[in-house]
């Protein structure tokens, strides 16, 4: 007995003490989302009485379009999800199988370009979306699909880290047999590469979802019209004033954001670890 | 599946239609740019579409057939807003001289007005005289009335006109009266009216028209304003604005965005109100990065320890420990500004204190470093039991056979294989924290800062988010200043990734 106390109780404690660490602000965020009064404040750590109002006032407030900003963050997560892993995987694949003129050049210009830092960039983009908005009001400023485009500028630079990873870890045996009877590079990559990485990209495409599920300045940038906003942006702006009677609201709708991320990361957490070791950081 | 289905021919339609799609989408959006006169997007909207068709129908480009849309959207939205923000520092660029020097020389001469002595007013009707903008004027002290046209004025006979109880005249023959949204959609009410050539009328509103005189001319040989009034010459400063020969301090606004060279990265070594909280915010960033990554590897690492036993309930803890790192990072910050509130605040209600967290720059600085602790520990948990596993378990045991005691193998063993394993990681890491924007920027907005002083800098501003408060702040934003950090911050991230990177040897997979 005092061995076991010896051996694993400052793991325990540990243990404990860190988890309550990681659980205080969600379990505060979960209390007053059910609490009505409606402030990040501890009345009590055992809920009297629950209350559904604040999810009332998510989904029937008109000055709060919460499930038009759930579905422009999920439509627009979704498409850049899709279409990045798109782009992102002919990149690693060309990156990773093919011979050819300035490869490592253009690695290299790829990793640097990606190290300027992004935010900065913002007026310049600002000034060219704006313009792009004079002959194409669906594409300039203030649209979604011209975040979305602006997403996927960064598309190629930011998966193909991750992807080239797993592509270099398919056989190369595979796609050398297949040039040897006679294959281009093109029915190389559709009818070997493609099947053979498809779930990997999945999970990179579904990374790529919570990361652009995540992104804020750019969002709050582009997306001017209150309905056009994604809920990032939409709940930051709706506590924007600080007043206190909007948190309850707000913490009802961070639970209902982040619980489809929360799932996708939890059934995704053996890959995203064996990624991070690999040398990703989550943004 | 797929790939039985695409195959020869079903494969070439499908390519054929995705070209001439993707080529006739681009070209009515060239277009439409070409006819709004945005030539440069045009030019670069036509050269995509040559690629395209060269690309996918060319046998000779098969690499560049996986990277093109890639290296297009990354020109467009990357590579280009980055070049721009090049050249933008090397440009005077600020509130006050943001347009062009043909934009600011039409608007210096537009408000370059100066009424006479008498400060003529006029009542008109805004209107059309023979097919050209005209005003109708009653000039009631004189009893005098008649039209003016931006060349010529028409002197009315008082008979032939019009005129309301106010003795105001309403209309006239050959005038038509326009109605405002007519004024508004014509350009009716920007133009002068002759009044005696000197002077001469300008729409105030709908019904008042006052009198006014060029003060400036511009003389385009010398390229000055030379002022009509004292003489004064105005006179390029090369630096984007026109300035008195005799007094320096007398500016023409609005100036333009001038080329400046380096004066924007001079300034930031030179000028010691741009010097002084640049190296203040810069120590606070490399402050603000290292105690992150130090506390975040410190936790993460402990935990690692302390569950890297088969303990009771290890996937318990696991389950709950990687909630922070899985919850959405913008929501989690704004909700831990929401905890930090003074008033009505989880975290000073608990401590019984009514402590003003981010009106107080060491609290809002230990808030800052807090919650990022809280963000960022459950990353450096699960890459620390990675990497504690991948650790040879016969050094630790030839360690303990040699009488180590656990401290000991830890300080000499563990610990010096693990930061060999992980420094490419913590490396990683310092970088991105040295440019968390959304940290600083969603819960304490880089403040507090001393607003009445007009400081830009605040006490938790990271260089990321006071180069952010240069270009888009409240006070005056300077975006040539503000580009010429961004490039600097740009060599300070860059080296030290690319230190991390030579460590790692991810460039070497790739030769």
């Amino acid at each position: 007995m005092t061995r076991w106390l010896k051996e694993n109780l400052w793991r325990h404690i540990t243990g404990v003490v860190m988890c309550l660490f990681a659980l205080f602000p969600l379990y505060l965020v979960v209390l007053s989302s059910f609490n009505e009064s409606g402030s990040l404040q501890v009345t009590s750590f055992i809920p009297k009485d629950i209350s559904f109002a604040n999810y009332k006032v998510l989904f029937n407030d008109e000055r709060i379009p919460y499930l038009t900003w759930m579905k422009n963050s999920l439509m627009i997560s979704g498409f850049v999800a899709i279409v990045s892993v798109i782009i992102g995987a002919a990149s690693a694949f060309a990156f990773s199988r093919l011979r050819f003129k300035g490869k490592r050049f253009g690695i290299q210009l790829l990793l640097l370009i990606q190290m300027f830092p992004a935010i900065l960039a913002l007026s310049a983009l600002y000034v060219i979306m704006e313009r792009v908005y004079k002959f194409a009001p669906g594409l300039g400023i203030g649209t979604q699909m011209g975040l979305v485009l602006v997403y996927l500028g960064g598309a190629m630079g930011v998966n193909i880290w991750l992807l080239k990873g797993f592509v270099d870890s398919i056989p190369a045996e595979l796609d050398e047999a297949a040039k040897i009877d006679g294959a281009s590079a093109m029915q190389t990559y559709w009818q070997i590469f493609v099947p053979l990485a498809a779930p990997v990209l999945a999970v990179v495409s579904l990374l790529s979802f919570i990361g652009t599920f995540n992104e804020f300045i750019l969002a709050r940038l582009f997306l001017i019209e209150v309905e056009t906003r994604t809920v990032a942006v939409g709940l930051q702006q709706f506590i924007g004033g600080q007043f206190s009677e909007n948190w309850g609201p707000f913490a009802a709708g961070s639970i209902i954001a982040s619980i489809p991320i929360v799932i996708i990361f939890l059934s995704l957490q053996k890959y995203i670890v064996s990624g991070l070791t690999a040398g990703s950081v989550k943004g | 599946m797929l790939s039985g289905l695409i195959r020869g021919k079903v494969a070439l339609f499908i390519k054929i239609a995705l070209i001439a799609l993707s080529t006739a989408v681009l070209l009515t959006l060239s277009q439409s740019a070409f006819a709004k006169g945005e030539y440069v997007i045009a030019g670069f909207l036509f050269i995509v579409i040559l690629l395209v068709n060269y690309t996918y129908f060319s046998k000779r480009t098969v690499p560049l057939k996986f990277f093109l849309p890639g290296i297009i959207l990354l020109t467009a939205f990357v590579l280009t807003p980055i070049l721009y923000t090049l050249v933008m520092s090397t440009y005077n660029y600020k509130t006050g001289n943001y347009i062009s020097k043909e934009e600011a020389l039409g608007r210096i001469q537009a408000l370059a007005l100066e009424q006479d002595e008498d400060a003529t007013a006029f009542d008109i009707v805004v209107g059309e005289y023979q097919s050209s903008p005209a005003i109708l004027v009653s000039d009631i002290n004189n009893n005098a009335y008649f039209i003016s046209t931006p060349e010529q004025r028409i002197p009315l006979d008082k008979a032939r006109v019009e005129i309301d109880e106010y003795q105001v005249a309403q209309s006239a023959e050959g005038f038509t009266a326009l109605d405002s949204g007519e004024i508004s959609s014509s350009d009716a009410a920007k133009k002068r009216y002759f009044f005696d050539g000197t002077y001469f009328i300008v729409v105030e509103n709908l019904n008042v028209g006052a009198v006014f005189r060029q003060s400036l001319e511009y003389l385009p040989e010398q390229d000055v304003f030379r002022s009509l009034i004292t003489g004064d010459i105005y006179r390029d400063n090369n630096n984007g604005n026109y300035v008195n020969e005799n007094n320096k301090d007398d500016f023409l606004e609005p100036g333009w965005r001038d080329p400046s060279w380096f004066t924007n990265y001079i300034r930031l070594f030179n000028d010691e109100r741009v010097r002084d909280p640049l190296i203040s915010v810069f120590i606070w960033t490399v402050v603000f990065a290292t105690l992150t990554v130090i506390t975040q590897f410190a936790f993460g690492l402990l935990l690692a320890l302390a569950l890297n036993k088969p303990i009771r309930g290890r996937r318990f803890y696991r389950s709950i420990l990687v909630l922070p790192y899985a919850m959405p990072s913008v929501m989690s910050i704004l909700i831990w500004g929401g905890m930090f509130n003074t008033e009505f605040g989880a975290i000073n209600e608990i401590l019984g204190r009514d402590i003003a967290w981010f009106q107080d720059p060491t609290f809002a600085r230990v808030a800052v470093i807090l919650v990022n602790l809280w963000l960022g520990f459950p990353y450096f948990y699960l890459v620390s039991s990675g990497s504690l596993q991948a650790i040879p378990s016969e050094l630790l045991e030839a360690a303990a056979i040699d009488g180590a005691n656990p401290r000991q193998i830890f300080r000499k063993v563990t610990l010096p294989l693990l930061l060999q394993i992980l420094s490419p990681l913590l490396i990683a890491s310092f970088a991105f924290n040295f440019n968390n924007f959304n940290l600083i920027y969603l819960l304490t907005g880089g403040g507090p800062r001393n607003q009445l002083d007009g400081e830009i800098a605040g006490a938790t501003d990271i260089l990321i988010s006071y180069t952010y408060q240069i270009a888009f702040g409240n006070n005056l934003q300077d975006l040539g200043l503000a580009s010429a950090i961004s490039v600097l911050i740009f060599f300070l991230v860059a080296s030290i990734s690319l230190y991390g990177v030579r460590k790692s040897k991810v460039l070497e997979s790739f030769s």
